[in-house]
């Protein structure tokens, strides 16, 4: 392993017969927190699976802390703590022997698995909680508990997997605070795999985007969100005028209706934004420096890739055009 | 072509909520927003202020009227009377009784074998205490009045013993025929008991993990495939062991114990008990390997319980309904009870009730037999996920 990385990948490669699910992967993941990011079939299940040992790699090599992913599987799962996206506790059970048990499985002593049990629950927040039968806890109860099993033998690294699906506001920011916590006061590494980006904003410092088998970006996500910073405005009246005022002016403008985003290049982009509007006598009614975030980078990286995205806005402003959109042209799509 | 958005915007048409006088924007004119356009005073509330010149005094001589007792109970008017606001103290930072505190813990993993024992303690333990394996009290229930039925034989023996009846002895004591009986005697122990005890047992141990997705528990650990098999084939095992094997002990000495058996008859008859040790494992063997490849291959607990029930009990009486109508013993090695039940009485050495083929086919069909469903069970539990079930 080197210097302060944990995962480190060299020209992974991984087929099903002539499907390739991970293609010449090269990556280096530093301590900390790390989101994987992709859309469906980009391989992250098999890379999950690769690294944590499960499936033998078709070509390549790849270290987990260090220690190698294609002979030393049973050594990496015993300090991966994995939290899994789908149902794994069995509702019969109360948390605190669903914690102890999976502590036992990891070679944990009964008795210091339960004192384990009882300290993770307490940490994740089901301190009271711990003796009810899991079938009767909430969403967020149960996604609590697989982190709590996940934590219980105080691993090295997490893999959590979907950590906030399906949990609302409270549980999800209790979530997030709780793995935000254990990388910063417990001092270890966590590779967060979601959908949803702004929950591997706020947890992560960096992210890793495949798409189809290969690695589409990886860096830090403040360097990522430090480019193409924008200024946003919202126009009033003469929005084409001011528009092309700005073009002919040497200013980079995408615009949506009445909002434009402006390249903020210079010093006084600011002001010749100001100057353009009121040789147009356009109105801006609103201005400020826009941030993208990782949702945007997402899209902006998969329309580059060829994929006709939508966002969450679009498809809730108009369903019925997002979708003729996106459906192929024998099915009304298309050019409509 | 003119893009909707460099029209002159119209203002929205503005209903003051409180003063009617004021009269509507003209909506003809476009409006200006510039910084030299007059601002409007905001307009004044038309509710009165509230009286506050009287204070409402709560002593005993006061007048006790229904306002007076509403105010003093639910501080009706309280804070209206200067319009001021109201605002919460800050909460306090100290004195929280939760603080999410990471605590690392340093010590160390045992080896492959506590891994493995911790599956075995799981489910065995499961059955006698809370805390693991959650074995639904109806079975729970059904162990313990298998277990008790199973000892009528050892009853028996101990009341002979004590009254001293010889004939009551001839009939209950260890013998060959009474040493296959425990095992593999059809009615009712292999119609009642064994057969469904083994289907309790197995319908939710591996379909359940994929049910609930706890497989993943076991996978994303340093647990191998053939560790997890293996530990849930023990554990069903053993508990079926408990039942016939331990029961099959008791009545052995039971016999030695009350009536006073020597070593000679000890030696005489170890080897027949020792053969009959034998059959039970064959006959735990093949329900567990069964029950467990159809466990493998579902998501809930009552199709390989059902199915391992149909297997044996269905398989047995198809054959003995061909035997019956064509004289033909034949089908009988595609049913499980029937082979073990020959290849029992050849090691026992009981009288063969199957006297058409040899006891070896017997034996053949139960290697084939369990060679199949082993092969059904390593197969599904290869493709048992971690990401997904």
């Amino acid at each position: 392993m080197q210097g302060d990385l944990i995962i480190e990948t060299t020209n992974l490669t991984k087929s099903y017969g002539p499907h390739m699910a991970l293609n010449k992967l090269n990556l280096s993941i530093p301590k900390g927190a790390t989101g994987l990011l992709g859309p469906n079939g980009a391989g992250k299940s098999t890379f999950l699976k690769t690294i944590l040992g499960l499936i033998q790699t078709t070509e390549g090599e790849g270290t987990v802390l260090g220690l190698d992913i294609r002979t030393q599987g049973d050594a990496i799962r015993a300090r991966i703590g994995y939290m899994p996206e789908y149902d794994c506790l069995n509702p019969e059970m109360e948390a605190i022997h669903q914690v102890r048990y999976s502590g036992e499985l990891l070679g944990m002593n009964p008795t210091i698995a339960l004192a384990r049990a009882h300290e993770t629950l307490q940490y994740v927040g089901l301190g009271e909680q711990r003796y009810r039968n899991i079938g009767s806890y909430s969403t967020g109860m149960k996604q609590a508990t697989k982190l709590a099993c996940a934590l219980v033998h105080d691993p090295e690294l997490i893999i959590a997997d979907e950590p906030s699906n399906g949990l609302d506001i409270s549980a999800r920011n209790y979530m997030i605070e709780t793995l935000t916590n254990t990388v910063k006061t417990g001092n270890r590494s966590v590779l967060m795999a979601s959908h949803l980006m702004d929950d591997v904003e706020l947890v992560c410092d960096n992210f890793i985007l495949l798409h189809k088998g290969k690695l589409a970006a990886q860096g830090r996500i403040e360097d990522l969100k430090g480019f193409d910073r924008e200024i946003e405005i919202h126009v009033w009246g003469g929005a084409s005028r001011l528009e092309e005022t700005m073009i002919a002016r040497g200013l980079s403008v995408r615009r949506e209706g009445r909002v434009m985003r402006i390249l903020h290049e210079q010093e006084d982009t600011t002001s010749i934004i100001l100057r353009c509007a009121a040789d147009v006598g356009a109105q801006i009614r609103r201005m400020h420096e826009y941030e993208a975030s990782l949702e945007d980078l997402f899209l902006s990286i998969m329309e580059d890739l060829g994929y006709e995205v939508k966002t969450s806005e679009d498809l809730l402003a108009s369903p019925a055009q997002a979708r003729k959109v996106d459906a192929p042209g024998h099915m009304g799509g298309g050019s409509a | 072509m003119s893009n909707p958005e460099d029209a002159p915007p119209v203002a929205p048409q503005i209903t003051p909520p409180v003063a009617s006088s004021v009269a509507p924007l003209e909506t003809s004119q476009p409006v200006e927003y510039t910084t030299d356009a007059p601002v409007t005073p905001p307009v004044a509330s038309p509710v009165a202020p509230l009286e506050t010149s009287q204070p409402v005094e709560y002593t005993t001589d006061a007048p006790v009227t229904g306002k007076v007792r509403l105010e003093a109970a639910w501080g009706s008017t309280e804070g209206d009377e200067d319009l001021s606001v109201t605002t919460s103290p800050a909460p306090k930072s100290d004195g929280h009784v939760f603080k999410q505190q990471y605590k690392q813990w340093n010590g160390e993993l045992n080896p492959r074998w506590m891994r493995n024992w911790a599956i075995l303690r799981h489910h065995l333990l499961g059955v006698f205490k809370k805390g693991h394996r959650p074995w639904g009290m109806p079975i729970r229930l059904y162990l313990l009045i298998v277990f008790i039925a199973s000892m009528s034989d050892v009853g028996m023996t101990l009341l002979s013993g004590l009254i001293g009846e010889s004939g009551l002895h001839s009939v209950w004591g260890v013998s060959r025929d009474n040493l296959y009986g425990h095992v593999l005697g059809f009615f009712p122990r292999n119609m009642l008991y064994y057969p469904v005890v083994a289907a309790l047992l197995v319908g939710g141990v591996i379909s359940e993990d994929r049910q609930h997705g706890t497989s993943a528990l076991y996978f994303s650990r340093p647990i191998t495939r053939f560790d997890y098999v293996a530990m849930k084939f023990l554990s069903v095992a053993i508990i079926q062991g408990l039942i016939i094997l331990v029961t099959l002990a008791l009545y052995y000495f039971a016999e030695i114990a009350t009536m006073g058996r020597g070593w000679a008859w000890i030696i005489d008859t170890f080897p027949m008990f020792l053969a009959t040790v034998l059959s039970a494992i064959l006959l735990i063997f093949t329900y567990t390997s069964i029950g467990l490849s159809l466990s493998s291959v579902s998501k809930g607990k009552f199709f390989p319980g059902i199915a391992l029930l149909s297997i044996i009990l269905g398989t047995k009486v198809l054959a003995f309904i061909a035997s019956n109508l064509f004289d033909r013993e034949i089908l009988y090695l595609i049913s499980p009870y029937d082979c073990l039940a020959h290849v029992g009485q050849a090691i026992i050495g009981t009288q063969p009730t199957y006297d058409q083929y040899s006891w070896t086919w017997s034996l053949a069909s139960l290697v084939a037999m369990n060679a199949l469903a082993l092969y059904v069970l390593s197969t599904r539990v290869s493709s048992m996920e971690v990401t997904r079930e």
